[in-house]
């Protein structure tokens, strides 16, 4: 097993809205292995995008609040950070694609400017590690890329201070060779003609360029963890799938960790090595993805991977779940999918679900929240 | 694609044309207003004159209106601004007024811009904390206050209490060097004199900052306002993801596409800003457009000057324009996405 670049434990986290109380995430734990991609699945409201935009402490506190839990990034636990060393962090250390390519990129600066800020908060935090003297531009190799533990990063000040903050600025290279690095990464997104695209403005892109500008920027940071929320669910489905072809090209090339959040399953199938799927702020089912598409163990894994259209069933009216999402200011008691739950049985309506256990019969790490999750097996 | 430097220059152009029908309306408004609202005016305007004056201006008065304007409107573009009662030319005095106006009006642009800019961006980080209210008291008592109260409180109690001058733009009279732009602070810098540079400075504190108080509220409103529309934006948490600290995502990069908004207030307050410098500039004895417009006007007990009144009146309305053209092309300029049309 290798080492995990980010370890969820048991992370509650709720909306106060009102005098409501909404329990956005409740008790999950995930861990990301260091090359992986664990994708995230689950309808609207699951979840998933406050659990993704929690690990780099981008909800707004108010309304949302980190019950408890731990965020392990490395050795540090992201949730007892101050916010204001957040900085620190992010970036270098996690960096995100979001959902909307129309709303990621600044309007108000071309897409050089914006890459290159990327590129020179990586250089100016990597100049202040290395001496300067022995420091070389390192050649554009995405494998070789000198990365600290969490602790080390947190150590450093955002932009070093006094003389070494001088170092290493005077280490950062001029513009030029800026220039060709923002190429670089605009080239590794398969932008066809880079630099026109350098001096043209957001709103002079369509979609499906911008998303490729805003992947090039959260890689051009060499991240240890990249969460990628949603990469392609806002773009129309041509554009869908060439940046999927994309991402999963990049994943081959890039080999840094990856949280793939979608509530797509044929998007995640792709892409994925394990699986976590979400259900009103749980996570019920967790595994490698080939098995879990192949032996679901959850019910409501099986009900949506039957509710997922194939080009095998392109006849007849396509299942769904019956029941609905249920409010998440007033959960139901007991496990909170039993409503909708073919298999419920009267402890279902008592007892929470049980926390993610090992299942008889299926691939090792592949496991189940659900009391019954052997009987699943049996269910149309 | 509408931004080239020559699509901007037709665009100023374009905007410098409307200028004129918008001065010809001006100078009727005041113009009618000024010789229509005056009974008897031949008698009002020249008290001590003799029979000759009183009977050539009773012949001026007899004409119809429209001739009277005509008249008015050949001599202001043969360059005769006309004279005050006393015989004082229009013109050279304004000549020297704007200037002087001007330097007050960039010295509180500077500070709205400085002071109430940033406010607003705290006030939208800490919206509905105690940091927000208090700049929401700040900017409303700026907001509240009437300019003669607010330049009177400034002159004479606050002088005194920061040890500040509150009369006239130097300590002593006249000042020892050419006064080439007659902008205060910038004659004794051209001269190099720097000792009368920093009394100048001294002098301009105190009625900028009033001016600047007073009309404030508005681009820290503004500013808040907008800011707290780009701040949940995802190019914002982007910008945090790149790993920015945040006084930069706040001030690179959701302050950038808020001052969009805040400018296009800023240049509306124009008209706001050069309204309050006619109590401003009488109340600290500052020799600009303001002070002129206040005597022009009868302030002070002194004679009507309708010539003048009309001439600053029409002064102003160029400000206002050309604040509001600056402010739509700074508009273009931080807005990528318009097109100068």
């Amino acid at each position: 097993m290798n080492a995990s670049v980010v370890t969820v434990d048991a992370l509650t986290i709720d909306y106060i809205v009102g005098a409501g109380r909404f329990r956005a995430v409740s008790d999950v734990s995930l861990e990301v292995p260091e090359g992986h991609v664990v994708g995230i699945v689950g309808e609207t409201g699951c979840g998933k995008s406050t659990l993704a935009q929690a690990i780099p402490r981008l909800l707004p506190v108010p309304p949302a609040t980190i019950g408890h839990g731990r965020i392990m990034f490395g050795d540090v636990d992201l949730v007892r950070v101050p916010i204001w060393k957040m900085p620190a962090i992010r970036g270098t250390g996690i960096s995100m694609i979001f959902q909307e390519p129309l709303n990621s990129l600044n309007p108000a600066y071309r897409v050089y400017d914006q890459v290159a800020e990327a590129i020179q908060i990586r250089r100016v935090r990597e100049a202040g590690r290395v001496p300067v003297d022995r420091r070389e531009t390192p050649p554009f190799d995405y494998s070789r890329r000198p990365q600290p533990g969490a602790g080390e990063v947190l150590s450093k000040p955002i932009i070093p201070s006094g003389t070494a903050a001088q170092a290493a600025r005077r280490a950062v290279p001029p513009h030029p060779e800026l220039r060709d690095e923002v190429l670089d990464y605009l080239k590794l997104v398969r932008i066809n003609d880079p630099e026109t695209i350098l001096d043209l403005y957001p709103h002079e892109l369509s979609g499906g360029m911008r998303q490729r500008v805003m992947i090039a920027m959260a890689l051009s940071e060499k991240p240890k963890l990249l969460i990628a929320d949603e990469p392609t669910s806002a773009l129309d489905v041509t554009i869908q799938a060439q940046v999927l072809t994309l991402m999963k090209e990049l994943i081959e090339e890039v080999h840094t960790s990856i949280l793939f959040i979608s509530h797509d399953l044929g998007v995640i199938a792709e892409t994925a090595d394990e699986l976590g799927v979400m259900y009103a702020g749980k996570l019920v089912e967790f595994g490698p993805v080939a098995d879990l598409f192949e032996n679901p163990r959850h019910p409501y894994t099986k009900a949506l991977l039957r509710a997922a259209p194939t080009r095998y069933k392109s006849d007849g009216p396509l299942d769904s779940i019956a029941g609905s999402v249920p409010n998440l200011s007033r959960p139901p008691p007991g496990c909170r999918f039993h409503p909708r739950c073919p298999l419920a049985q009267p402890i279902c309506k008592v007892e929470p679900g049980p926390s993610l256990v090992a299942v008889e019969g299926v691939a090792s790490g592949h496991t189940s929240a659900c009391f019954f999750a052997t009987e699943v097996p049996n269910l149309p | 694609m509408g931004r080239s430097p020559s699509d901007l220059a037709v665009f100023i152009a374009k905007r410098l044309v409307q200028l004129i029908p918008v001065l010809i309306g001006i100078t009727i408004l005041t113009f009618f207003f000024t010789h229509i609202s005056v009974v008897n005016p031949c008698n009002q305007w020249f008290p001590h004159a003799g029979a000759g004056t009183l009977a050539n201006c009773r012949k001026m008065f007899a004409q119809p209106g429209y001739i009277q304007y005509w008249n008015y409107l050949t001599n202001l573009l043969h360059g005769n601004w006309g004279a005050s009662v006393s015989g004082v030319a229009v013109y050279p005095a304004i000549a020297d007024g704007v200037p002087a106006t001007l330097e007050l009006v960039l010295a509180s642009l500077f500070l709205m811009i400085v002071i109430g800019i940033p406010l607003g961006v705290i006030a939208a980080q800490s919206a509905g904390r105690w940091a927000d209210h208090l700049v929401r008291i700040f900017y409303l008592s700026g907001w509240a206050t009437p300019t003669y109260l607010g330049a009177v409180i400034a002159a004479i109690f606050l002088a005194p209490y920061l040890g500040l001058p509150s009369h006239g733009e130097y300590s002593s009279s006249p000042p020892p060097f050419p006064q080439y732009t007659h902008m205060s602070v910038l004659d004794p810098l051209l001269s190099g004199n720097l000792a009368w540079a920093g009394d100048a400075f001294l002098h301009l504190i105190l009625p900028a900052a009033t001016l600047a108080f007073i009309n404030m509220g508005i681009a820290t409103r503004m500013t808040r306002s907008s800011m707290l529309e780009v701040i949940p934006l995802d190019y914002v948490k982007s910008a945090r993801m790149k790993g920015l600290s945040e006084f930069w995502v706040m001030y690179k990069h959701a302050l950038r596409n808020s001052l969009i908004t805040t400018t296009t207030v800023l240049g509306v307050t124009a008209g706001g800003l050069l309204a309050g410098t006619v109590v401003i500039e009488e109340v600290f004895g500052w020799p600009g457009m303001g002070a002129y417009a206040y005597t022009a006007i009868g302030g002070g007990g002194n004679a009507p000057n309708y010539d003048g009144a009309i001439a600053v009146v029409a002064v102003f309305a160029v400000g206002v324009v050309v604040a509001n053209l600056i402010a739509d092309i700074l508009y273009g300029i931080l807005d990528p996405r318009v097109d100068w049309r």
